[in-house]
């Protein structure tokens, strides 16, 4: 059912009717749309009539009429878009885009629409609603009723969706239109969130519970992740959530030993602890030369199949490569050429060698908890002979 | 820590595939994913799976320090089927630096880029641009080995049923017994 169109060819279509041929928009849409659909075998488009829908029923590729309450507006990303936000009704929420050039009468948080003709588009796996010029908006009196169903994260899907959980970690923003990113959770798993500088935002707290309406989730590269800009966010200081850990098992061999493994300085600043440039320089709190020495390594642990990123912190490095803090410290202070020595042996030690990591994963890095080293197994050996010379045999 | 992935794309590391010798020394096609000049190449293994990065075990047996203003190391692998070709030249720094260190006989583990190369006679060698050479212990080389056994019965098991392996079934054309039998022969190699 679902077709791609060439949305430039749809365009150039609609311009030659209009432009060209002085049709009315919403005739040359009709036209264009029947076209569309003939030239890929659909017996027409589907729900074109302007019988009611339900927001929660909505799929891609769809024309719906549907009446719903704005509950959330965010900051358009792009001056193509006059509004963006997210409209709900009972039976679930979805993102509304207008296209500036639609001309589409703004929306008002709070208030109720109905809404005739609109584009249920998909952007990145998200189902969104598009208004175009066809689209018809009117303000309803009747007060539409909204109760978010709270999703729990482990079931997570993109759209938009209702979460209640728990800010566990922070994360350095790496961009500066960012506020704050870090992790979530619930006693489900944990999720990635971003809030985007924007006015009347506000930061998380962390290791406080929150109850979230109507956050957008995206999905990049096979990872969730929510935005929470146009979503309201209330804390609920009394709440309690144990978080679940996300944990992950990996088994491979160690294929890279990367730059910021060894021996590092840290910020001395309370709460900071980023990592000092070698001329002791926290890009918070400037020179700091007051530091505080730490073991890490960030490695590459590959299956054969995936390459996982890892991080062990200093307990895990000194059990897995035999090298103490201490022991480093004293290498560092006796050479110049210490902090390279150090990255060599480190890297010595476990490439090329299979291990078993056990860790939470923070979304494209597993944080080792635990780094077991393999050994020869002779049952799986045997094993494998057996697949493999049965399987000769019989053919 | 997480690189923002709105802004920049998150970058996705090509696995490093295990393949005994015997295997990549057939791998002769080879092509680009993509129109970008950065897009990443491939050779395509014959039991039918992209490979932009290898991983063996093995024992060095030679190495050899060539060229005269452009020092590279050449350097050969051996596994239970067959002989890895490897280079590591200045471009490959950690590499080469590891190498020059290293004297043969000695079980190392190489992570490396293949590259496919045509003679001018059309005969076709592959062989390994290292990115990494450390050396490891004989029984890490029996655990490669297990795992290489492992993965191309894996490969073996979706031949046929994956895009690659139907591309390796045009190209190649090869009983998929005979791997099996690669397979099953290194296995009984490893002295335990």
């Amino acid at each position: 059912m679902n077709v791609e169109i060439d949305a430039a060819l749809a365009e150039k279509r609609l311009r030659t009717l209009v432009e060209e041929f002085g049709v009315n928009l919403p005739e040359a849409e009709k036209t264009v749309v029947e076209n569309l659909a003939k030239e890929h075998n659909l017996a027409a488009v589907p729900s074109q009539s302007s019988d009611l829908r339900e927001i929660g029923t909505l799929l891609p590729g769809e024309w719906a009429t549907i009446e719903g309450k704005v509950v959330g507006l965010s900051r358009p990303v792009s001056a193509a878009i006059s509004q963006s936000g997210i409209i709900a009704d009972e039976s679930g929420a979805i993102q509304f885009t207008a296209w500036a050039r639609a001309n589409a009468p703004r929306l008002a948080e709070g208030e109720s629409y109905r809404l005739e003709s609109v584009v249920v588009d998909e952007y990145r796996g998200v189902p969104k609603l598009n208004f175009h010029a066809g689209t018809t908006i009117t303000k309803i009196e009747k007060d539409i009723l909204y109760l978010p169903q709270t999703t729990k994260v482990a079931d997570l899907r993109p759209g938009v969706a209702s979460v209640r959980v728990k800010m566990v970690q922070e994360w350095e923003a790496r961009h500066d239109r960012i506020l704050q990113t870090g992790i979530a959770g619930d006693e489900s798993g944990t999720v990635r969130f971003t809030i985007w500088k924007e006015e009347g935002v506000e930061r998380l707290e962390p290791e406080t519970v929150y109850n979230i309406f109507y956050a957008t989730v995206d999905e990049y590269q096979g990872r969730l992740s929510i935005t929470l800009n146009g979503a309201k966010c209330f804390p609920d200081e009394e709440g309690e959530i144990t978080v679940g850990t996300g944990a992950m098992t990996a088994t491979g061999v160690i294929v890279n030993v990367g730059t910021g493994s060894g021996l590092v300085k840290r910020c001395p600043v309370e709460g900071c602890n980023r990592v000092l440039s070698k001329r002791n320089y926290c890009p918070v709190h400037e020179v700091q030369n007051d530091f505080k020495y730490d073991l890490r390594i960030k490695a590459v642990l590959d299956d054969g199949v995936k390459a996982h990123n890892i991080l062990m912190q200093k307990d895990v490095v000194e059990a897995t490569t035999g090298l103490t803090l201490d022991e480093a410290v004293k290498m560092v202070q006796e050479s110049p050429l210490g902090l390279d020595d150090i990255v060599y042996r480190l890297r010595d030690a476990i490439m090329g060698r299979y291990y078993t990591c056990r860790g939470n994963d923070l979304g494209d890095t597993l944080l080792i908890k635990e780094c077991t080293p393999l050994g020869f197994d002779p049952d799986r050996h045997t094993a494998l002979l057996n697949r493999l010379g049965g399987e000769i045999d019989a053919s | 820590m997480p690189v923002e992935t709105r802004i920049m794309p998150r970058y996705e590391r090509e696995p490093a595939r295990r393949v005994f010798a015997a295997e990549l020394r057939e791998a002769s096609h080879h092509f680009k994913d993509g129109e970008d000049e950065k897009s990443p190449t491939y050779v395509l293994l014959p039991t039918g799976e992209r490979c932009n990065r290898v991983l063996f075990i093995g024992s060095m047996t030679h190495k050899e320090k060539r060229g005269e203003q452009n020092i590279f190391y050449s350097v050969r692998v051996a596994d239970p089927t067959g002989t890895f070709f490897v280079n590591a030249s200045q471009y490959q720094q950690e590499a080469m630096t590891q190498v020059s260190k290293i004297e043969p006989p000695a079980f190392v583990a190489v992570v490396g880029k293949p590259n496919v190369y045509e003679a001018p006679d059309g005969r076709v060698f592959v062989s390994v641009r290292a990115e990494s050479v450390t050396v490891v212990d004989r029984e890490m080389r029996n655990c490669w080995v297990l795992d290489a056994a492992e993965q191309t019965l894996r490969r073996i098991e979706a031949y046929g049923r994956t895009p690659d392996s139907t591309r390796a079934q045009e190209r190649y054309n090869v009983d998929m017994a005979v791997y099996k039998r690669m397979a099953y022969d290194a296995l009984t190699q490893i002295a335990i």
